[in-house]
């Protein structure tokens, strides 16, 4: 029988779970994955306390998952991008998880550390490998397949800009777990707004953008949804508004949210703040919506 | 060039030895007020933690009062600090100021192309002076310090060690060389071993971790040290200014040393450096889990990332050492009575603890 092998949807999954999740099935596992996130994934994410609503998500994916498996799929991601960590949130997700549940399956909690150079991305795959049974260059000849995979993904991705265009930045786990954004996307496009997400930015326009920055950025997600925001307000069509989504208690948007804001008013573009929290509740998420794009359709009549 | 900096705790006293060294006029900001408190909120990000805000408030005052230059750290993560800097010139420039920031970022070529624009008309000789009058400072107000924190709980009568701390700040404030400074640090030290102590009492002994900021600043912390002492607690501060410096900056190598033990004792909890001080407020409380020490206090600003993990395991760690572990939150808004009816619960679990423990 095939191990089962758990991946939890929440964080870093929306960035990097289809190449996870491929590879694991590469290396002969089976993968089991949770569903979207439900009200009950949020009660049981309270285990954690104070910290933001992606982490608590987070743990509540794992508390449904960890019963059903025989490995959980948590790696310590630390740095994806040289002289970048990702959050210490994340960097510490794996021994939260330890410290707060009992009886949990072993994690595969490897260290992936690209700070200084790539070597550490070998290691970790050849570490899981072993775990499973795989010499190193089975797991490297899965990593390259389920590599190849996500290319194709992502060329699907395309744009149509017509009408008011609004820049929605924020985290990937934030603005495509449904539960937590509340369906923002949807929501927009149901008013007619074409909505560009920092996804649909390239790496290299953000990174250009990101380059009129004081101070590099070194938080990889903040300095790609910073990067993407400048590059959608500085461009020779601006988009016609900005909403930033945040969790509250997330530590780095509270300052990545801070400088867009700060760029978005010289600029005169409008920029709303939005944050979210476990006691969200729709209809007053659904007016400030409104009202924003209310007063974009005016601004630009007017 | 007018200098100001941020506060922290004591730390004013050393940099504005060092920037009246390096041939500079200094202005201090106005000490940290409600008012500082409000300013900073103000004009903060809402989310951001307290630290931020009160340099924020720092600035602003001392902008007011005619400084031109701020003075502050820089850092390469993945804690805020390192991105305070950046933010904040935006915020203030937003504002109306007009000033100049040097941002020191922890990168020796850096630090030697700031030191080049302050040191005014100084040459490397009296530039090292400047340097080792400012450490030699922070020295010995910490050294003083913690003899003060094992004195509180036990003296006779009550407020003569700080009465002495209080007297020797001013001293060494007002120190222009080494030797009048040492002269002070002695005499502080021997009228602090002349101070009369009870003979019987043995006082509960409390271990503090947590983030540095909260630690170190008495208007943050609702001047912790001195309210723990009066209720008959001994004090142990894991972290003082010299500390942070000699380990952090000067890598001594038995701070150094140090480091790798406490890593070694937080690996089975903690795996990995989440930033700022995560991983010693762990590695901490299992030494002094295992060092018999009765409670341990763990502080840090409401938000703070990296201790909201550490926080997270703390439970954990409790249980396995058996140590009980309050954990403390500051933010703007602490009030006094919160903080000290929290502190005398625990306390009394201590002191209660202790007896079942003398009874079995």
């Amino acid at each position: 029988m095939a191990i089962r092998i758990g991946l939890p949807r929440g964080l870093l999954y929306y960035q990097y779970g289809s190449i996870w999740e491929r590879f694991l099935q590469e290396l002969g596992a089976e993968v089991v994955i949770t569903g979207d996130t439900s009200k009950a994934t949020l009660n049981c994410g309270s285990g954690l306390d104070e910290v933001c609503l992606p982490a608590k998500v987070y743990f509540g994916h794992i508390y449904e998952l960890y019963k059903q498996v025989d490995y959980l799929f948590t790696p310590r991601i630390i740095s994806v991008a040289t002289g970048q960590y990702t959050c210490p949130k994340i960097i510490g997700m794996p021994d939260m998880l330890r410290s707060n549940i009992d009886n949990l399956p072993p994690l595969i909690d490897v260290n992936l550390n690209l700070r200084q150079n790539n070597r550490s991305l070998y290691q970790a795959i050849v570490t899981v490998g072993h775990m499973l049974g795989r010499n190193a260059i089975s797991s490297l000849y899965a990593w390259y397949h389920a590599w190849q995979y996500r290319r194709l993904e992502q060329a699907i991705h395309c744009s149509k800009p017509n009408g008011q265009r609004i820049g929605l930045i924020g985290h990937p786990y934030i603005i495509y777990d449904q539960q937590i954004s509340m369906n923002i996307i949807d929501k927009l496009n149901h008013f007619g707004i074409h909505v560009i997400t920092p996804e649909m930015v390239s790496n290299r326009q953000a990174a250009i953008a990101a380059k009129t920055l004081g101070k590099k950025i070194f938080w990889s997600n903040g300095d790609h949804m910073a990067g993407a925001a400048l590059a959608l307000i500085q461009s020779r069509q601006p988009v016609d508004g900005l909403i930033f989504i945040t969790s509250f208690s997330c530590g780095p948007d509270a300052l990545i949210g801070e400088l867009i804001n700060q760029r978005a008013q010289a600029l005169n573009i409008p920029c709303m703040l939005l944050t979210v929290d476990e006691h969200t509740a729709e209809a007053g998420f659904v007016t400030r919506l409104e009202a924003f794009t209310d007063m974009l359709i005016r601004r630009k009549q007017s | 060039m007018i200098i100001t900096f941020p506060h922290m705790g004591d730390m004013s006293i050393a940099l504005k030895a060092l920037f009246t060294g390096l041939g500079r006029q200094v202005v201090l900001p106005p000490p940290i007020s409600k008012r500082t408190l409000e300013l900073g909120m103000k004009y903060s990000p809402e989310t951001t933690c307290l630290p931020f805000k009160v340099n924020l408030g720092n600035f602003i005052e001392a902008l007011e009062q005619g400084a031109n230059t701020i003075v502050t750290c820089g850092g390469v993560g993945p804690c805020r600090l390192g991105y305070y800097a950046e933010i904040q010139q935006g915020i203030l420039q937003n504002l109306g100021y007009r000033f100049d920031m040097i941002v020191v970022e922890p990168d020796i070529v850096d630090i030697i192309k700031q030191l080049h624009r302050v040191a005014f008309k100084r040459n490397f000789w009296e530039v090292y002076l400047a340097f080792r009058l400012a450490l030699a400072k922070i020295n010995a107000m910490d050294s003083i310090q913690r003899k003060v924190n094992m004195i509180r709980p036990r003296e006779v009568s009550v407020g003569e060690s700080d009465f002495i701390w209080r007297q020797t700040v001013d001293v060494i404030d007002a120190a222009e060389n080494l030797s009048t400074l040492r002269t002070a640090w002695h005499k502080a030290e021997s009228e602090l071993d002349g101070v009369k102590l009870k003979s019987s009492v043995r006082p509960l002994r409390i271990g503090v971790v947590g983030e540095i900021y909260v630690m170190l600043e008495p208007s943050i912390n609702q001047n912790i040290d001195w309210r723990l002492g009066n209720m008959g607690v001994e004090v142990y501060k894991t972290m003082y200014l010299s500390d942070y410096i000699n380990g952090h900056l000067f890598r001594k190598r038995e701070y150094l040393e140090k480091f790798k033990y406490l890593a070694d004792l937080a690996h089975p909890y903690l795996g990995h450096y989440v930033g700022g001080h995560g991983i010693k407020s762990i590695a901490h409380t299992v030494n002094m889990g295992q060092e018999n020490y009765d409670g341990i206090i763990h502080m840090f600003p409401f938000t703070c990332m990296p201790e909201i993990v550490a926080k997270n395991i703390l439970p954990k760690v409790s249980n396995d050492v058996d140590i009980p572990v309050l954990s403390l939150a500051f933010d703007e808004q602490s009030g006094e009575a919160g903080i000290v009816t929290r502190l005398e619960a625990f306390i009394d679990l201590l002191k209660y603890r202790r007896l079942k423990h003398h009874l079995a």
